[in-house]
């Protein structure tokens, strides 16, 4: 099975960490996990479009206020994937989650980090559309420009949120896939010269 | 699919495993993998006295041998790469000797973290940065830094102790209670210095977590997660006072063997970390205030106040003679004086010569020491139930501090239903006192 971390930002009332308990919440009870729960959680899903491959989420909330926007990159080092919550009801939402989207790109090296931009609290807009702020095409848009995942989902409802963690788990199942297909080639190519009399050098064998 | 969440599953054993055997209150009914995860150091130790497992002992003396005296003052770059060579070695070697190599995969982790816990016993005190405090001028710039950051955050801590809830942004409908939880989940963090081994300092941490969550829960406030979990261990951290987190916090990084450190863990020593370096930062911009004038005033009024207190600290120093470094740096005496690791600890002395890092290894003596060197097994069961009495003591005193409307025996027969895990007992208390 595969792991991937995958860090949950946003502003504070934008509910990501309600998405993440719906996720869990409506998935399967055989995988659920034994946690502390007040920020980490885990869980595991079936990718539907690979046979039997199943993934394990670790998901790593981050405080939304703005005061603790500086404690962001001790969680999003090393994650795999990135949720970046809005609200397509607050006005200066999509605006924070896209400065989110720049750090990410400015300080995570990472080229394969998957980016997935979800705008939240659709029940709200299909009660009275009215409310709605952030059109879909704005942010459909963007997400494109800067090849990011796009989801609007209701957390309330649950509408939307399996998909995003199933698309997520999907295309990081591929890279991954695919940089073990190229680092098997690589090693098939360069290990005759790479090869040398074995020592005791505990470290060597990165395998 | 059910094999995925067995204990022995290749996959899940990274995460179950760093957490050992204290994971307990689970929001869901069905997580026990983590409960189950099995820990018995004194089954390491009484499978290192085993004849079969002669090389490994001598790797082990010779590596602790070579890690003393080789260099006085080690960088703790090469001290993490030294430490983390050697267990990847012996790790492969538990697979090629008996009585390791028949070992299943959970009483085979059991026996990596014997090795890493037996390792950082012996190697403490050149490896945690506040015991090298005497040796200030020697030191490299890493030990130094850590020491540094140690006595920083006291700085801070003191110059904004007197900060409330509202001003870190914790809902103030939990408020009136946060007080009291925040002094056991601090109880639970300043354990912190009670032990040497990176999991054992690692379970004080998720301990004060399982603490801060179990109130959340009750307070029906789990669902937003970070959001009021980071400020209520900011503010843990500012009311429970531990001697250097910070040395603390980076040697767990350091010396804890990373693949333990991963999944729930990592979160919550992350975590840690960032609110640490929040309250490092901290300043009148870090702050919700909603009356700067008030604020204002009980800055001013603390600052006073620390201000005298250091005064009379310094010159109670200067009447002792005491050669100080910092004033707020405590002597590294007063670890060593500490007890440190209860019965593990206990075990560990008794064998002491086996590994002394100083000791020539000789092959003659190695019988005898394999007879006289260990104290015998029921002499350490004994002394290992003692210390889990005295603890489970420490838990039901905790908990009536904290719960007086209970009565004693409703929290006894709590602490023996949840097995005296912290967490869970909270959490059932609380439920219970609703």
């Amino acid at each position: 099975m595969l792991q991937f971390k995958l860090v949950l930002l946003g502003d504070s009332s934008v509910g990501k960490s309600s998405i993440v308990h719906r996720f869990v919440k409506d998935s399967f009870d055989e995988f659920r996990e034994s946690t502390i729960g007040a920020a980490f959680l885990s869980q595991t899903i079936k990718l539907e479009k690979q046979d039997d491959v199943t993934i394990k989420f670790e998901i790593w909330d981050t405080a939304g206020q703005e005061r603790y926007k500086s404690l962001a990159p001790m969680y999003y080092r090393n994650a795999n994937a990135a949720l970046i919550v809005y609200d397509i009801t607050q006005p200066d939402s999509l605006a924070k989650a896209q400065s989110w989207v720049d750090e990410l790109k400015n300080k995570v090296g990472d080229q394969d980090l998957v980016i997935c931009l979800v705008g939240n609290k659709l029940d709200l807009c299909e009660e009275d559309p009215q409310k709605r702020v952030v059109d879909t095409e704005d942010a459909q848009r963007y997400a494109s420009e800067q090849g990011l995942l796009f989801q609007e989902v209701s957390a309330k409802t649950g509408a939307g949120v399996t998909d995003i963690f199933q698309t997520i788990g999907e295309k990081l199942y591929v890279q991954k896939k695919n940089s073990q297909q190229a680092a098997s080639q690589t090693r098939n190519t360069v290990n005759v010269e790479l090869q040398r009399p074995s020592t005791n050098d505990s470290t060597s064998c990165c395998s | 699919m059910k094999a995925i969440r067995g204990k022995h599953s290749e996959n899940d054993s990274a995460k179950c495993e760093s957490l050992g055997s204290m994971n307990s209150c689970s929001p869901s009914s069905a997580g026990k993998d983590e409960e189950e995860v099995f820990y018995d150091f004194q089954l390491f130790i009484s499978q290192m006295k085993d004849q079969r497992a002669d090389p490994i002992v001598r790797y082990t003396r010779s590596f602790l041998h070579s890690f003393v005296t080789k260099k006085n003052f080690w960088t703790a770059e090469e001290q993490v790469k030294l430490v983390n060579d050697f267990k990847l070695f012996i790790y492969d070697k538990f697979l090629e000797f008996e009585p390791f190599k028949s070992l299943d995969r959970s009483k085979l982790h059991n026996a990596q973290e014997g090795m890493e816990k037996l390792l950082m016993g012996k190697l403490y005190n050149k490896c945690f940065s506040p015991l090298l405090a005497n040796d200030y001028e020697n030191l490299t710039d890493d030990h130094r830094s850590d020491l540094v950051h140690d006595a920083n955050l006291m700085d801070k801590i003191l110059e904004f102790r007197f900060i409330k809830p509202i001003n870190l942004e914790i809902p103030a409908t939990i408020s009136p209670k946060v007080e009291k939880f925040i002094q056991l989940s601090g109880k639970e963090l300043n354990r912190i210095n009670s032990y040497k081994a990176p999991r054992d300092k690692m379970v004080c941490i998720l301990n004060a977590c399982k603490v801060i969550y179990g109130f959340l829960k009750h307070s029906k406030l789990e669902n937003e997660g970070a959001d009021v979990f980071i400020p209520m261990l900011i503010y843990t951290i500012m009311k429970a006072n531990v001697r250097s987190l910070v040395s603390n916090v980076i040697y767990i990084e350091r010396f804890r063997f990373p693949e333990y450190l991963r999944g729930e863990s990592g979160y919550y020593l992350s975590s840690l970390h960032g609110a640490i370096n929040f309250i490092l930062h901290m300043g009148e911009d870090s702050l919700f205030i909603p009356d700067k004038s008030e604020y204002n005033n009980q800055y001013e009024q603390n600052s006073v106040q620390v201000a005298e207190e250091r005064d009379r600290i310094e010159i109670k120093e200067v009447n002792l003679e005491v050669p100080k470094l910092r004033s707020k740096s405590p002597s590294p005496s007063e670890y060593i004086l500490k007890p440190l690791d209860g019965a593990t600890n206990t075990v560990i002395s008794k064998f002491a010569e086996l590994f002394s890092p100083t000791a020539t290894s000789q092959d003659d003596t190695d019988n005898r020491e394999h007879q006289s060197a260990f104290i015998d097994d029921e002499t350490a069961a004994a002394i290992a139930h003692q210390m889990e009495e005295d603890d489970h003591v420490r838990t039901i005193k905790d908990l009536q501090a904290m719960f007086p409307e209970m009565g004693c025996e409703i929290i006894q027969d709590v602490c023996a239903a949840k097995r005296y895990r912290i967490g869970a007992c909270v959490d059932a208390l609380l439920t219970l006192s609703s």
